[in-house]
């Protein structure tokens, strides 16, 4: 199987990495960049886990080949803070105590952080809507989506 | 020397307060490990599992040749490799099967391979012969002499004290209790509900899949990464599967992923251990897929439970007859202690003066049941509570004040012969009745929906070992900080963070001078049973707050001495000692380490401070095997109440939770806020696998091993709040009188969803999931919709 | 047994540089090529073992499939490569085409639709496609380039079966086109999932009404059923009640009636047949009401 060698930005920083064909986004964070915040959960575009930022928008890193990131922009969960600052979604997640296991939290926090881009002021069906594709076993959701009204409140500094 | 007094200046108390969580920052940047995230480098190898496709049947031969002759696999073992069972109490399952396989989806054979396409394309190449045998898909036909034997060993397999197998058949545990005599009162009965309850498997659906590391080195000795509830349970475990002495496996268990009971024991982690035995000091991984995790692991186990309950015409109960078949699948292991905890908890909540409970674990060809999440209370009070319910409305009595009558209180003697301690049931019932203002239903929003309102009660006991133990160190560093050392595990539930808040009230330094020990690991932490059972902030607890007492003695014994005072007259405070009496104050900074010079460099006092502590409940008493009486059959009770205000669309039969109320009385709240996430996480998933979850089962194959098919509540699901209430009965050797609330708040929720259908739309629709297809046909068959 | 690989399994990434070598490329490859966009359906059957490509082609994005434009002549198309978010957040779709944005925005989550596309769902041809019902009352068309040729493919012919369309090797889909609708049309899309929301459907109706002085009710409905029927169906009979009968609330329940009886459902594991039908009946009640309320 060829490898194709791609471009990438991720997290502000440029990254040359070589990938093969059927290796996912997902797999190329984890396995060739070692940044594990991004989780797998279900590597079928189900589960939310993995969510990350590509060009700016949330995508399933499960469900895009590395390939296709080619001149691409990425941004996971650990490029959310800025110099040791959190994010507000960060902060606020905290603060609601929407934190329980936190293995779906990356997906969550990156997943509000592409809705207060788009929308800075959401509605809470409008915050519920977009965290639909992010499963959480743990909290029952309520306090996630008490952080992310919280952190629509505060104001947003954009990834 | 002693610093200027601080003298009147408040510590702020942390015990009651909502202190923020530890494991939050490093959570919400990404940088908490898991155990998929830690790196181990090129020499990493990767397992795959061949699978079962038969659900029951002989392994007549297996070839792996052309697996091993793949270019890139480096081991492949079978079930020959490893003779002997493992098992957390019954002892009946093999890592690899060996004779025969009982489940599809039961490992047969591993393959460790220099990438995970590899070893995925060896197990492909693996060929085994098999030899179907009949199987069995019910767990009351299993119960029955026609059955098919599953496990014609039965009767030598390794078992403790309080489990009751009956060789022979299929049955692995047969829990009874016989209180008073339940026949003879029938007839006194002003009114009788009898009914059958199925209650289906449903899966536990973390949000990590089950992944663990393993690794030998060259002297033997094994090291274990995992997804882990049970480090120490694990070790010990399959160091008794493999021959080896517990010490020389070492289990390091970072961050869990959400566990729910699915991490606890041993299911998937003994396999890249004996994978890594023959792997040349190279490191093992085994990572279950999503599908895997849905029928490979262990689920909640199926029951089929016949009820029959009676009370006098005042509503007072007289009788109750529980007879549970529960579809325990391929091993019991676990299973046969969930049966038990079902069995003893067998009456509800209820005060019954006559009780009849045969509580059976069959075995079946469906997926091994474990422990999930109040292992054996949603299945056993999903039919009870309905039951009380219907029980209500025949006698004529509302459903609060029918379960206020009945409830257990302090002081009842209760199935198992126990006496009650004392608990605040009633008070969560009034005010969960309060909250969703009970019997004044809201108008529905429109005129194709119905309203409904629904009440439940639970109780839960730690449902474990009756010696199941604990233990604690505290170390101070030079800093003046603390190091809590502590074998249980953060799943989630925060018990990092009330560890954190109980060491740092127990010796007296501010809550962020706290540090825990993690990961865990059983070469350097304490011991501890498992992460199950709600037992934690007790019984953990209790260890915590015996080490930080332990060190905090040691300090002032320290200063004491140093300065010529009775211990009696010194305190720490804020992190720092003062005495009451000289009005000195010194900082812990530094002396804990170092200790103190004595005054005129006349030596020195003290030295490294290390307090330890442990606890280990040591009054529980055994079950007659006959009968289910004895003295005391558990810790405690850990007691609640639901109620559920919901609109049904008479169109499609789909729920609407428009209120939700949830009560436990806790003992002592020691984090409200951690506490009240747990009622509300707990409300939720109890809700999802009300009304969404079903592992369908058909010929043994499941049919929905993924999140397409198998649903769970998602944020656009749930009710936009929960009114999450806190009572507190002291428990009497709890840590400032807390017990334990991490499994109870999904208990109920299946019985009072249940109930609230019925108060809406007159029909009763009793077996999860409670879908609305299954709503809307009741509806249709009732006539109440055309 | 359900025994997906870990990942995905091997196969070649190829990506053209025109739509001419993508058709030739696929064409040469009939058995062992396949051509995707978002790749949400194609991954996912891939990693399952359902789909052995040897070669996925990569089309997103060819000579300018990523367009979204609207002709207030001709009416509005979309590309190809154009992810379902883009048009839901269109806004001269949401003022013309709003029924499309109601099933855009009904399809899984936020961040699957970044990567899935109206037409991957309309080629992939699932009966529970949940855009195909709105691009059918739509009257969509679907521009089909192929080396040998270009045509248009109404969507009123494209299905033959669970995955299978009138698309043949070398073909690739490039823009889905809509007319401008009817004047005075109101739609409806009503999706019941076992979910609020993300599910597959169960049922889902699409409903699409307008003034027709040649309807002897002086409406014209379209009906789309999803997830009832191999393909998706039209509900022809509750179409004709409506445009023959004097619409009332009674001409509803009967168009409705004959919708569910209309289709054949199967059991599956998401729902019985029976509560299909009844829900065919139920939602198509609704949605015809909703759109009639609206037209009045």
């Amino acid at each position: 199987m060829a490898y194709h060698r791609i471009t990438i930005t991720v997290n502000g920083s440029d990254e040359v990495v070589d990938v093969p064909s059927n290796m996912t986004l997902l797999q190329m964070l984890r396995e060739k960049l070692s940044l594990t915040g991004t989780k797998n959960g279900c590597a079928a575009g189900e589960c939310g886990a993995c969510t990350v930022l590509m060009n700016g928008e949330p995508v399933n890193s499960c469900m895009v080949l590395a390939v296709e990131c080619d001149g691409a922009s990425v941004v996971t969960v650990e490029g959310l803070s800025h110099d040791s600052q959190l994010d507000p979604v960060q902060e606020q997640l905290i603060e609601a105590g929407g934190v329980q296991c936190g293995f779906c939290t990356p997906g969550i926090l990156i997943s509000s952080r592409a809705l207060l881009n788009r929308n800075p002021k959401p509605s809470e069906d409008e915050i519920r809507e977009a965290l639909v594709g992010n499963l959480c076993r743990c909290t029952g959701y309520i306090r996630i989506v008490e952080g992310v009204k919280k952190a629509a409140e505060v104001g947003s500094r954009a990834a | 020397m002693p610093s200027t007094s601080t003298l009147g200046e408040k510590t702020k108390g942390v015990i009651g307060v909502d202190m923020p969580r530890v494991d939050c920052h490093e959570k919400v940047t990404g940088s908490a490990i898991y155990t998929d995230d830690i790196q181990f480098g090129n020499q990493l190898l990767h397992a795959r599992i061949k699978r079962s496709p038969h659900a029951h049947a002989l392994i007549k031969k297996i070839d792996t040749s052309k697996a091993e002759a793949l270019p890139g696999v480096k081991v492949v073992v079978t079930g020959a490799d490893f003779p002997k069972r493992i098992g957390l109490y019954l002892k009946d399952k093999y890592i690899f099967a060996r004779d025969r396989v009982r489940f599809i989806g039961e490992a047969v054979a591993g393959v460790a391979a220099v990438s995970e396409e590899i070893a995925d394309k060896a197990v492909d190449l693996i060929e085994v012969e098999y030899e179907p045998l009949d199987p069995v898909f019910d767990a009351e036909f299993g119960a029955s002499p026609e059955a098919p034997l599953i496990h014609p060993d039965l009767a030598d397999y390794e078992v403790p004290n309080f489990i009751f197998p009956v060789p022979g058949t299929n049955i692995a545990n047969h829990f009874k209790i016989r209180k008073g005599d339940v026949d003879a009162v029938w007839d006194q009965c002003a009114a009788i509900v009898e009914y059958k309850f199925r209650v289906p498997h449903v899966q536990h659906v973390p949000i990590e899949p089950h992944v663990a590391v393993a690794k030998m080195d060259e002297t033997g000795k094994i090291t274990l990464w995992a997804s882990s509830q049970s480090p120490f349970a694990q070790r010990n475990l399959i160091a008794k599967s493999l021959g080896i002495s517990e010490s020389d496996i070492r289990v390091i268990a970072p961050y869990v992923g959400g566990g729910f009971g699915c991490k606890a024991g041993v299911t998937m982690e003994a396999m890249p251990v004996a994978i890594a035995m023959k792997a040349q000091g190279r490191p093992v991984k085994l990572r279950l897929t999503r599908e895997e995790e849905f029928y490979t692991n262990f689920v909640r186990q199926g029951l089929i439970a016949k009820i029959k309950v009676g009370c006098d015409k005042d509503g007072k109960l007289l009788a109750l007859q529980n007879t549970m078949y529960w579809d325990g699948g391929a091993s019991t292991e676990y299973g046969v202690n969930i049966t038990r905890a079902g069995g003893y908890s067998g009456t509800g909540p209820y005060d019954v003066p006559n009780v009849k409970v045969d509580s059976m674990c069959i075995y079946t060809n469906h997926p091994i049941g474990g422990a999930y999440r109040g292992f054996g209370m949603s299945e056993v009070h999903t039919g009870i509570v309905q039951c009380m319910d219907m029980l209500a409305e025949k006698i004529g009595m509302d459903p609060v004040a029918f379960h206020k009558l009945n409830c257990v209180e302090g002081g009842d003697i209760i199935a198992t012969g126990m006496k009650m301690h004392s608990v605040g049931l009633r008070e969560c019932i009034d005010k969960v009745a309060k909250s969703i203002d009970w019997g004044n239903k809201g108008k529905p929003s429109a005129p194709n929906k119905k309203r409904g309102q629904g009440v439940a009660i639970m109780w839960k006991a730690p449902a474990m070992p009756p010696n199941a133990g604990s233990s604690a160190w505290v170390e101070l560093n030079e800093d003046g900080t603390v190091t809590v050392g502590i074998g249980g595990q953060e799943i989630g539930q925060g018990s990092f963070t009330v560890m954190a808040q109980i060491a740092a009230d127990s010796l007296g330094v501010p809550f962020e001078w706290v540090r825990i020990a993690g990961p865990v690991d059983t070469q350097y932490s304490p011991y501890e049973w498992q992460t199950v059972a709600s037992r934690l902030t007790w019984s953990m607890g209790n260890a915590v707050r015996g080490a930080a007492l332990d060190a905090r003695k040691q300090i002032i014994d320290m200063v004491a001495q140093a300065w010529n005072e009775n211990p009696e007259d010194l305190d720490i405070k804020d992190g720092t000692v003062i005495s009451y009496k000289s009005e000195e104050s010194i900082s812990l900074k530094d002396i804990v380490v170092y200790g103190i010079p004595k005054p005129g460099f006349e030596g020195w006092v003290g030295g490294p401070i290390v307090g330890r502590g442990n606890f280990m409940p040591t009054y529980v008493t055994g079950l007659d095997k006959e009968t289910g009486q004895g003295q005391r059959a558990v810790v405690h009770y850990t007691t609640g109440a639901q109620a559920i205000e919901i609109e049904i669309d008479t169109d499609t039969g789909k729920i609407d939770i428009v209120k939700a109320a949830s009560a436990f009385d806790v003992g002592k709240a020691i984090n409200p806020s951690l506490v009240k996430a747990q009622i509300e996480g707990g409300f939720v998933q109890g809700m999802s696998s009300a009304i969404f979850e079903e592992m369908k089962l058909v010929e043994g194959v499941m049919q929905n091993p993924n999140f397409v098919d198998y649903r769970i509540a998602t944020a656009v699901d749930v009710p936009r709040s929960i009114d999450a209430i806190i009572v507190e009965t002291a428990q009497d050797d709890g840590p400032y009188g807390a017990r334990g609330i991490g499994e109870h708040p999904m208990v109920p929720t299946i019985a009072a969803l249940a109930n609230a259908i019925y108060n809406a739309i007159g029909v009763r629709v009793t077996n999860p999931p409670l879908s609305a297809e299954k709503i809307y046909l009741a509806m249709l068959d009732a006539g109440i919709v055309k | 047994m359900i025994n997906p690989h870990p990942g995905l399994p091997e196969f070649e990434y190829i990506k053209p540089t025109s739509l001419r070598e993508a058709s030739q490329f696929l064409a040469q490859h009939a058995d062992e090529a396949r051509p995707f966009s978002g790749g949400t359906d194609c991954f996912v059957r891939m990693r399952d073992g359902v789909l052995k490509q040897k070669y996925l082609v990569d089309i997103k994005g060819l000579d300018g499939t990523d367009g979204i434009s609207f002709d207030p002549k001709t009416g509005l198309t979309v590309g190809a490569a154009v992810n379902m978010n883009r048009v839901a957040a269109h806004p001269e779709v949401a003022k013309h085409y709003p029924v499309l944005v109601e099933a855009a925005r009904s399809v899984a989550s936020y961040q699957l639709r970044t990567r899935a596309t109206i037409v991957g769902n309309i080629c992939n041809a699932s009966p529970a496609g949940d855009t195909i019902g709105a691009s059918m009352v739509l009257d969509g068309k679907l521009h089909v380039f192929n080396a040998a040729g270009e045509r248009e493919e109404p969507l009123s012919t494209f299905f033959k079966g669970p995955g299978k369309t009138t698309l043949q090797p070398g073909d690739i889909v490039t823009a889905v086109m809509y007319p401008l609708p009817p004047q005075g049309h109101k739609a409806r899309f009503i999706k019941l999932g076992r979910n609020k929301v993300s599910d597959l459907s169960i049922v889902a109706v699409t409903v699409l009404g307008y003034p027709d002085s040649n309807a002897k009710s002086g409406f014209c409905f379209r009906i789309v059923l999803s997830s009832v029927a191999p393909t998706p169906l039209v509900a022809a009979s509750a179409e004709a009640i409506l445009a023959d009968k004097a619409i009332s609330e009674a001409t509803i329940v009967e168009a409705a009636q004959a919708a569910m009886d209309s289709c054949k459902p199967i059991d599956d594991v998401r729902s019985s047949a029976r509560y299909r039908q009844y829900m065919v009946r139920n939602l198509t009640r609704q949605a015809v009401t909703d759109v009639w309320s609206q037209l009045q």
